[in-house]
C-alpha cells in the first residue's frame, strides 16, 4: 500500500512537465444500454458530446465553475490507462462506468424506449493517418448492470 | 517579496485553487464527497492561516488519499503542480532551519522554470510541432477543444504556425526571464495569460489557478539568488 502510494506521488515530486510533446490517437467514449446481460448492442451514443458552440461567458464561468468537463478530463485518462493496459485495468474500467451510469440516471434524454437494465461502453480512438482521419474501436467494456432506479423506469 | 510573505502568497492562492476544485466534487458518490468537503475546510483554514502547518498536513495526508482514490491523479498535471506545491509548502513549515525550508521552497521555484522550459524543448524537438501540424491536430481531433467551433481552427495552418512558435519560443526563453524583475513579472503575465487561454479554449481551468500559486515562489526566488539586487 505504502509502496503503490509513492508510486503514485512520485511523477509530482519529480515531474517531467512533457505536455502535448506528441499529438497520441485520442480516445472518445460511447455507450450502449441493453436490455440484458446477453444484449448485443446495436446503437452507440457519443458520451457528453461536444456543443457546437461556447460564448466567451460560459467560458469565463468556467475558470471558476467546470466540474462537468473536469470529470469528463479524468474519464479521458482512464481512457488513456485502458488503452496502455488493457487487462489491468478494472479500476478505470469501473470509473467511466458508473460515470456513464450516473449521468444517464441524471438525463432523462439517454433513456431508452425500452425499459434497459445493463449498460456497456466502448472506447474508439481518433488518430491522423496522413491527412485522413481514422476511427477504431479500441475497447468493449464488461455489461455491467444498471441500478433498479433506473432499469425500472422506462420511460423514454 | 520575502520568503514569509511569498510563503504566504502561495498558502492563500493553494487555498483558494483547493476550494476551487473541491467543490466540483460536492455531488459526487458519499465516500468521495466527504473526502472533498474536508479538504474544502482545510483549504479556507489555509487561506485564513488558521493552524497552518497541521492544516498543511492533512491536505496532504487527504492529497493521498485522493491519489489513491482515482489511482493517480484525477486532473492530470494540475494535480500534479498542486501535489509539488503542498509538499513543497509543507516541507518549507517542518524542516527546522530556514536553510533547509528555502531549499523546499527554491525546488518549487526550480520546478516552475523547468515546467516551462521542458514543455518547450519536448515540442521544439518534434518536428510537426516545428511544421504547426501538431497543433492543427489539438483543434481537429484531440479531446481537448471545448466546443465543435474551435476545430475549425485546424482549418487555419498559418496562424497555428506562429502560434506554435510562440509558445515554443516564450517557454524556451521562460528562464532568461530571471534575469530582472520587470523581465519576470511581464513573463509571468504572459505565462498567466497563456494558461487563461488553455483554461478558455481547452478547459484546463485548474491549470490556470494552480500554476499562479507558484509564483510567489519564483518572484521570491530571483531576489534569494541575488539576480537582481
Amino acid at each position: 500500500m505504502i509502496l503503490n502510494t509513492l508510486k503514485l506521488l512520485l511523477p509530482a515530486l519529480i515531474p517531467s512537465w512533457n505536455f502535448f510533446d506528441v499529438i497520441a490517437p485520442s480516445p472518445r467514449i460511447e455507450f450502449s444500454l441493453l436490455n440484458s446481460d446477453t444484449d448485443t448492442p446495436t446503437k452507440w451514443h457519443a458520451f457528453r458530446p461536444r456543443p457546437a458552440q461556447l460564448s466567451f461567458r460560459t467560458m469565463l464561468k468556467r475558470m471558476l465553475w467546470n466540474p462537468f468537463w473536469n470529470e469528463t478530463l479524468f474519464m479521458m485518462s482512464c481512457a488513456e490507462r485502458i488503452m496502455k493496459n488493457p487487462t489491468q485495468s478494472h479500476h478505470s474500467e469501473t470509473e467511466i462506468l458508473n460515470r456513464i451510469i450516473n449521468e444517464t440516471l441524471k438525463t432523462k434524454s439517454n433513456k431508452p424506449s425500452s425499459p434497459a437494465t445493463h449498460l456497456q461502453f466502448r472506447l474508439l480512438t481518433v488518430q491522423r493517418d496522413n491527412e485522413q482521419l481514422v476511427t477504431e474501436i479500441n475497447f468493449e467494456s464488461r455489461i455491467q448492470a444498471l441500478p433498479k432506479k433506473l432499469s425500472t423506469s422506462g420511460d423514454a | 517579496m520575502n520568503f514569509d510573505d511569498a510563503i504566504r502568497l502561495t498558502e492563500v492562492l493553494l487555498g483558494f485553487a483547493f476550494a476551487l476544485q473541491s467543490i466540483e466534487h460536492f455531488t459526487d458518490c458519499a465516500n468521495e464527497k466527504y473526502l472533498f468537503i474536508t479538504r474544502f475546510i482545510l483549504a479556507l483554514a489555509l487561506i485564513f492561516g488558521f493552524y497552518t502547518s497541521w492544516v498543511l498536513l492533512l491536505l496532504l495526508v487527504i492529497a493521498l488519499a485522493i491519489l489513491r482514490r482515482f489511482q493517480g491523479p484525477y486532473n492530470g498535471g494540475a494535480d500534479r503542480m498542486s501535489l509539488l506545491i503542498l509538499c513543497c509548502l509543507s516541507l518549507s513549515h517542518f524542516l527546522p532551519a530556514r536553510h533547509w525550508q528555502e531549499v523546499a521552497f527554491g525546488y518549487l521555484a526550480l520546478q516552475l522554470v523547468l515546467s516551462y522550459f521542458i514543455s518547450g524543448w519536448v515540442k521544439i524537438i518534434n518536428p510537426d510541432w516545428r511544421n504547426g501540424r501538431a497543433l492543427c491536430d489539438v483543434f481537429r481531433f484531440s479531446a481537448y477543444p471545448v466546443s465543435k467551433a474551435l476545430q475549425h481552427w485546424s482549418k487555419s495552418p498559418r496562424v497555428l504556425l506562429v502560434m506554435s512558435w510562440s509558445v515554443m519560443l516564450f517557454e524556451l526563453l521562460f528562464p532568461l526571464s530571471l534575469l530582472s524583475q520587470t523581465s519576470l513579472v511581464i513573463a509571468l503575465v504572459i505565462a498567466a495569460s497563456f494558461h487563461f487561454a488553455n483554461a478558455c479554449l481547452f478547459g484546463l481551468n485548474r491549470f490556470f489557478w494552480i500554476w499562479l500559486a507558484a509564483y510567489p515562489s519564483i518572484l521570491w526566488f530571483q531576489i534569494r539568488i541575488n539576480l537582481v539586487n
